[in-house]
């Protein structure tokens, strides 16, 4: 026969696991939000050289492999000298890469092996809103308090 | 299946007399980095061995000398230099692809073996011992010779440069006039400036040269790949007559069919291979070097005014070459070329 103390034991452990799992969840999700804001920040501020020094090597731009650095840099100072901003962007959803992932930017080999080969496990998609109702997505990478860019798509 | 395909062509290519040389890394400085044949990226540094489907790329500030027997090549900021090789009378021959950025070339002595030089609009014949090749932002190339000579070859047309001289290709066009320059009178920042500058001048004129080219390479594509499939489905039959001969008339009877027949058959195999091969990563370069920085270049301007006729005039048809390599090209790709 089972005594009490240990039903309650097992219990309290699955509550922990539970309260653990939620609040790993709850981490992430103010991590991504974190990530999104500063990112978001860095364009409307136009500070494309810290978006620069943020992107890493290669680089994709929609369906585009950027290899060259000056052209990463490049792109960024464009873009803001162009009035690219994403004014009242807003996180909608952050998601781990997986396998099918590439298919968000672009359903292409060159996509797929881009995600195969140089996306480090650890790197998430996230789906900002903008207040001129369009879309971007980033592929980001967070660890050890260093954020990466790996990826811009959009608007869209 | 094209996949299968691409294996068979690449473990035939082993069959070929490899004329590949290895090429050191002499010097290096600032950001520079080689990305391997299997797809491995590291910085460059001296010491630093490159073989071929090696590529090397300098950065704002990188500088890089490689030394491979006898030939000094020096590469500028910027610049992107793959060593390929395609068959050249029978052999595999070598090829340096300078697919971006400017190369400048030494030669101690001419053997009669020198690589090719390929950019994404043109070829050069080296028979000169000190040369320039300059390949710019829309495609453009530019040969400055200043000692010995160099055949260029672009659009089904040629020009033979001399000391001094200089010849300009834009892409998807013959060679021009050659004119007159001398040693290091070529401000590559500048021309190179201006290309792209012209480029975004008139994106619409950009976009034909690479679609001129582009279906060039499709073409090759798709006739190696086409012949590639007939002559080892060929290789196969001839192999298999040989393992009949050798049982119905002795070992000594299939040997001398396996060398008289089934070994040309082989080189031949491999040769349309290696071109095969030669060609898909030629149409890369033009896909990634000049119309993927010609997207880019454009979507930085347009980003805030999607709208505008210039940007979806050329998004249509950029979107149409991506198409086209999608089909054409991206099966004949591995992971690690990317």
């Amino acid at each position: 026969m089972e005594r009490p103390g240990i039903r309650i034991g097992a219990l309290a452990a699955v509550i922990a696991a539970i309260v653990s799992l939620a609040s790993c969840a709850s981490l992430q999700r103010s991590q991504d939000e974190g990530d999104a804001k500063r990112i978001a920040n860095l364009i409307n501020a136009g500070n494309a050289q810290s978006l620069a020094g943020m992107s890493a090597s290669p680089f994709l731009v929609d369906q585009e492999i950027v290899v060259l650095p000056a052209d990463v840099s490049g792109f960024w100072q464009n873009a803001i000298a162009a009035g690219f901003r994403v004014d009242g962007a807003a996180l909608e959803r952050a998601a781990p890469v997986t396998a099918a992932s590439y298919t968000e930017f672009a359903g292409t080999m060159e996509v797929k092996s881009f995600f195969a080969q140089y996306l480090k496990d650890g790197a998430r998609i996230l789906e900002l809103s903008t207040g001129a109702g369009r879309r971007v997505l980033l592929l980001t990478r967070n660890a050890w308090f260093t954020l990466k860019i790996h990826g811009f798509k959009g608007p869209f | 299946m094209k996949k299968a395909t691409l294996c068979a062509a690449l473990m035939l290519l082993g069959s070929l007399a490899l004329q590949a040389v290895p090429t050191d890394v002499t010097y290096a400085e600032g950001e520079a980095t080689i990305k391997s044949k299997a797809g491995k990226q590291q910085e460059a540094s001296i010491g630093d061995v490159m073989n071929t489907g090696d590529t090397v790329r300098t950065g704002t500030a990188g500088l890089v000398e490689l030394d491979q027997k006898g030939i000094t090549l020096k590469l500028s900021p910027n610049t992107v230099l793959t060593l390929m090789e395609r068959e050249r009378g029978g052999g595999a021959s070598p090829v340096l692809s300078v697919a971006l950025g400017s190369l400048k070339l030494r030669f101690d002595k001419l053997t009669g073996k020198e690589p090719m030089i390929r950019t994404n609009g043109a070829t050069g014949g080296v028979r000169g011992t000190e040369l320039s090749v300059f390949s710019g932002a829309d495609g453009s190339t530019l040969f400055v010779v200043d000692s010995g000579e160099v055949r260029v070859e672009a659009g089904g047309e040629s020009v033979d440069l001399a000391a001094e001289e200089a010849v300009e290709v834009r892409l998807g066009q013959a060679p021009g006039g050659k004119f007159t320059v001398h040693r290091d009178q070529v401000d590559y920042a500048k021309w190179n400036e201006d290309k792209r500058a012209a480029m975004l001048a008139d994106p619409a004129a950009a976009m034909t040269g690479i679609e001129i080219a582009m279906a060039s390479y499709i073409k090759d594509v798709e006739q190696y790949d086409a012949l590639f499939k007939e002559y080892s489905a060929k290789l196969a039959d001839e192999r298999a007559a040989r393992v009949k001969i050798t049982e119905a008339k002795g070992k000594g009877e299939g040997e001398r069919y396996e060398n008289e027949v089934v070994f040309p058959l082989m080189n031949q195999t491999s040769a349309l291979g290696l071109n095969l091969r030669y060609s898909t990563l030629a149409a890369l370069s033009l896909r990634r070097y000049v119309g993927g920085r010609l997207y880019l270049f454009l979507k930085a301007k347009y980003i805030a005014r999607p709208d505008e006729a210039e940007w979806t005039g050329f998004l249509s048809r950029f979107n149409a070459l991506l198409s086209d390599f999608e089909k054409s090209i991206a099966p004949h790709l591995v992971e690690a070329d990317i």
